[in-house]
């Protein structure tokens, strides 16, 4: 499993405060720290409160790749400014997010198919997030035969389960856990999967706990990537060993540096 | 892997009918795929798709039998690309070929003494190819049968004209050969010559697309014994074709390659034609034929397949005894270690570099090397002497010093009281042996 | 029926080091020869690029060698006792595409020589050759940690493959590379952790270093465990094209080396008429440990008998023949 660095988000306040200030060293910190630390993709995403989304995602899309040879996953619902970021991006991109709704869809994998892009799809429609695995399971379904007709190679798909915190949606859990692992039976080869981890603990204490407890359990189901905090140790590190305990990396006394390093 | 939810769903009406009690034909799709629930409940399903989920649950490579009785192989049925993520199963049969032009009952009689020991191993030629290249039927059938009586072996008829190879098969159909080969332009006639004696049909395409073409309208005939060859000679481009037929086979259940494969080394010298022959069995080859018939040339070959045949999950061992390396006499030194092979064969190879001849004691550790066993409890004071009894060592050397490896130093106190005998801890690494055996012994 | 070919899409490839230097770089070969790089498995060029053939390496010792197999004479004996006239003759007369000169008689059972007269030795062979060259010491750690200096001072600007680094004594000899420009041979007991782990050991000493890498995964003569030393270079260069950066290098076996312990090459026609003719048995054995160790990636094949080398050469001639769809 990789991670995908979270913490360019507009969400968070000493972004947001870059973004009006055009002070590109906070964002430029903030990628090298996530890349140094074991991040494989960077997050970008412009937040709530943007004045004009689509010029602040082409400023954080250019001042990341100064500092950082990461590709870059595009976060946000205004696809306008996905379609900015996209052609500006140096390397393949990944489209952050559409779900199973037939406009979003088409916007979406028409963008993706031109862009050579990679897209995170969610599973839920215009009526939610469904509670079982075979629902979640159906729309994914829905998701990737959707790209396949047009034209998206289906292993550069990101289905994400949606995981809701386990605080309030406790029942979710094992219905994420399943839909992860039904999911590799779509396709041959299967799309990829991915979560936005710190969901899970949302409202919660022992966040980090959660987290990367969550991060391990759903590795073992067959979860390729994770959006997440890369500055965690805790969970880089657990990443790191949960890896090697899924013979996925090779065993070394050093592996958790090696995987930092990638 | 059974087939995917894309793929069902491919062969699905698409109308959500939703007789099946799944919301959509998609929902169906993926309950059929994580195997929830059974095809039959779609009334509306096509026979092309019943039959596609069938040809899923088979292995993605035929089982095909070559030959009958006790020399019988059995070729294909592999499940892996690399040794390592579990094993190959079925050794590559290795061929030699003898033309109806030379003298075919001298070199079958050459070739049925291919047979080798070797660390406890017996190592076998196991087909003979006979080939046609007189074009005389008569002369091809005589050829066959002389061979046939000099070798009990597994045969492969290498004929490409029906009419020629009937006459000769009639003759040693009950030993079923292997038919080589099926053509773009003889493969109905030659089909039924297989269906007729039961034999394995080899089928030979101009590349790939053709013998993927070819394979689908001999399984349409309803023949399924085959063994598959790409026509391809240059050894690069042999290697790539074994690649993508056992590739496309095991990863895409791609049912035309889902079949055993034969190659053809072509060269001239016999060495080099090793060195070919032995590309192709390290690539897939289920069956790779070669004139070289001398042993010089095979016991290298065999011994290749040999080992790339060991399952790796098991470690492999040599029968635990006690072994004379070079001219031992009363005064030989001994040296103990476990009967784990590898482990084994570099102590005897230190020790042969030692130049002085000794005794190894191999106690039986089911195969494991020395720290492994020693933390199982299989490499013990009292395990050692028992084997050092066993072997009848008082008898053998008229001192009482056994060297145990450096690593289990520890057991010297355990031995020395199991056994009697004075212990002198040796080297932890094999690579010492030759210093410590000058210091010692010399 | 067009068959889809498939074709693995790897995210990586296996780092090139370079051997040797012309003037224009600060030595004295006649040309450089590059090993690594290959971003397929083994000679799959249908799916990726193999861009530099794997080279084969004739060794040589720095004495006279007490116990290679008298049917070597006809082929060495007269220049046993001249490393350079060796050198020379494995380049000139072989096709050896590089030498490896085995410091022997540096062990303390041996002879004992001295650091300086080892670096003598190398003088003179690089001296009596353009190809680029292999130099490794004589096996014994203490020992050899004297002479790694020396050595790589001697030849410095040469650009040598040095070996060998082992998990437990790695770091004079990455010191002397590091301080001379060398790269090293790291060498691991057929075990790939500790394959990978030595690596990074040797990389966070020196960052420059990690790219001068050659993985020796210490291997096995055909019938002595081959098969595990070919699993293991087989999951380390799958690892590579993966993304593994640690195992990310080319790979070295000392084929000659093995082989020719093996009761199979010694053992004389008459003492094992079932085994067949001698020599050519042993050709043979070593030709076929070459050729499956070339089927798992091995870059650099240091062998002993020239018509083993040669039959090798000639199978690699045919394996780089481009095989795409
Ligand atoms: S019964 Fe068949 S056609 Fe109808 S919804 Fe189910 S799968 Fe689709």
């Amino acid at each position: 499993m990789i991670i995908i660095g979270e913490r360019i988000n507009g969400m968070f306040k000493d972004i947001a405060k870059a973004i009006r200030d055009k002070d590109s060293a906070v964002i430029q910190d903030w990628a090298r720290k996530q890349e140094q630390n074991g991040a494989r993709y960077l997050d970008i995403n412009v937040g709530p409160g943007a004045a004009d989304p689509v010029a602040a995602m082409k400023w954080l899309v250019e001042v990341t790749q100064e500092v950082t040879d990461l590709p870059l996953c595009l976060d946000s619902t205004k696809y306008d400014a996905i379609e900015a970021g996209l052609k500006i991006c140096k390397r393949p991109a990944m489209i952050n997010s559409v779900p199973a709704e037939a406009p979003k869809m088409e916007r979406v994998f028409s963008m993706a198919a031109e862009y050579g892009a990679e897209v995170i799809c969610l599973a839920m429609n215009e009526e939610g997030i469904p509670k079982d695995a075979e629902s979640r399971v159906a729309l994914a379904m829905e998701l990737v035969a959707t790209a396949d007709a047009f034209g998206v190679p289906i292993d550069s798909l990101y289905i994400d389960p949606l995981v809701l915190p386990c605080n309030v949606a406790q029942d979710h859990g094992p219905e994420v856990l399943e839909t992860l692992r039904q999911i590799k039976l779509i396709s041959d080869p299967p799309p990829k999967t991915v979560v936005g981890l710190s969901n899970v603990s949302q409202g919660t204490k022992n966040r980090e706990l959660i987290n990367r407890t969550f991060a391990v359990m759903a590795m073992a189901n067959g979860l390729d990537a994770a959006i997440a905090d890369a500055c965690d140790d805790e969970l880089m590190a657990a990443v790191a060993t949960a890896r090697i305990l899924l013979n996925m990396d090779i065993y070394c006394d050093s592996y958790i540096d090696v995987f930092k390093k990638g | 892997m059974g087939l995917t939810g894309l793929e069902i769903y491919k062969h699905l009406p698409k109308t959500n009918c939703k007789e099946c009690g799944a919301p959509t034909c998609l929902a169906f799709a993926m309950a059929l795929a994580s195997g929830k629930a059974s095809l039959d409940a779609c009334p509306y399903v096509s026979e092309e798709a019943k039959a596609a989920l069938d040809s899923a649950a088979a292995p993605p490579i035929k089982l095909v039998k070559l030959g009958a009785g006790e020399h019988q192989l059995e070729l294909g049925d592999e499940t892996e690309l690399f040794r390592h993520d579990k094993r190959f199963f079925h050794p590559t049969g290795v061929a030699v070929l003898i033309s109806d032009t030379e003298d075919a009952a001298a070199k079958a009689s050459a070739f049925d003494e291919l047979e080798f020991d070797r660390v406890g191993l017996h190592y076998v030629t196991d087909v003979v190819a006979v080939k046609c290249d007189s074009g005389d039927g008569a002369k091809f059938k005589a050829a066959v049968e002389a061979v046939a009586a000099k070798t009990a072996k597994a045969m492969i008829l290498l004929c490409e004209d029906p009419a020629l190879l009937e006459g000769a098969l009639n003759a040693v159909a009950d030993r079923k050969p292997l038919l080589y080969a099926a053509t773009a332009d003889n493969y109905e006639k030659m089909v039924e010559l297989a269906k007729a004696k039961g034999c394995p049909l080899a089928v030979r395409g101009k590349n790939l697309d053709e013998l993927a073409e070819l394979v689908e309208k001999i399984v349409a005939l309803g023949y399924k014994e085959l063994v598959l060859d790409s026509g391809a000679r240059d050894t690069s481009k042999v290697l790539a074709d074994l690649t993508q037929i056992r590739r496309l086979a095991v990863r895409k259940r791609f049912r035309p390659f889902g079949y055993p494969t034969i190659a053809f080394a072509t060269k001239e010298d016999p060495l080099e034609e090793v060195v070919q022959a032995g590309v192709y069995l390290s690539k897939y080859a289920s069956i790779v034929v070669l004139k070289a018939a001398k042993k010089e040339q095979l016991l290298p070959l065999l011994t290749w397949r040999q080992n790339l045949f060991t399952d790796p999950q098991k470690p492999i061992a040599v029968e635990p005894k006690l072994y004379a390396v070079g001219e031992v006499n009363e005064n030989s030194p001994v040296y103990c270690t476990t009967n784990f092979s590898l482990t084994y064969f570099i102590v005897e190879g230190e020790v042969e570099n030692s130049r002085i001849p000794s005794y190894i004691l191999s106690v039986d550790t089911g195969g494991i090397s020395v720290l492994t066993a020693y933390a199982d409890n299989k490499f013990t004071g009292e395990i050692i002497a028992k084997a050092m009894k066993d072997a009848d060592l008082d008898s053998k050397v008229k001192h009482r010093k056994i060297v145990i490896p450096g690593y289990v130093a520890v057991l010297k106190g355990a031995l020395e009281e199991a056994s009697g005998w004075e212990v002198m801890v040796g080297p932890r690494e094999a690579s010492g042996i030759p210093k410590f055996a000058k210091e010692n012994f010399a | 029926m067009a068959v889809e070919i498939l074709k693995e899409k790897y995210r990586s490839k296996v780092g090139e080091v370079v051997l040797g230097a012309t003037k224009e770089q600060g030595g004295t070969r006649s040309h450089t020869i590059t090993v690594g790089g290959e971003s397929a498995l083994p000679f799959l060029h249908f799916e990726g690029a193999i861009p530099n053939r794997p080279v084969i390496a004739l060794e040589i010792y720095d004495m006279v060698p007490e116990d290679w197999h008298p049917c070597l004479e006809k082929y060495y004996g007269d220049v046993y006792a001249d490393p350079a006239a060796w050198a020379k003759k494995c380049v000139d007369e072989y096709g050896a595409d590089l030498v490896q000169v085995r410091l022997r008689s540096a062990d303390p059972d041996v002879k004992d020589s001295s650091p300086e007269d080892c670096a003598a030795t190398v003088k003179k062979v690089l001296e009596a050759v353009g190809v680029p060259l292999i130099v490794i010491g004589c096996g014994k750690a203490e020992k050899d940690n004297l002479i790694y200096p020396v050595v790589a001072e001697a030849a410095a600007g040469e650009n040598l493959l040095l070996g060998v680094a082992e998990l437990e004594n790695y770091k004079a000899i990455t010191s002397a590379c590091m301080a001379h420009q060398h790269n090293i041979i790291a060498q691991s007991p057929i075990d790939i952790n500790i394959c990978k782990q030595l690596n990074i050991l040797i990389a966070e000493m020196s960052t420059a270093m990690a790219g001068r890498i050659v993985i020796d995964p210490t291997i096995a003569a055909l019938g002595y465990g081959i098969e595990y030393t070919y699993s293991i270079m087989e999951r380390a260069r799958i690892g590579a094209l993966q993304g593994d950066k640690m195992l990310a290098m080319p790979m070295i076996g000392n084929i000659g080396h093995e082989v020719w312990r093996t009761k199979e090459a010694n053992t004389s026609t008459e003492e094992a008429p079932g085994w067949g003719e001698q020599e050519e048995r042993a050709i043979l054995w070593e030709a076929t440990t070459a050729m499956a160790y070339l089927q798992a990636g091995m870059d650099i094949l240091v062998m002993r008998h020239p018509r083993a080398a040669a039959l090798i050469r000639k199978n690699i001639d045919e394996l780089m023949q481009d095989n795409s769809y």
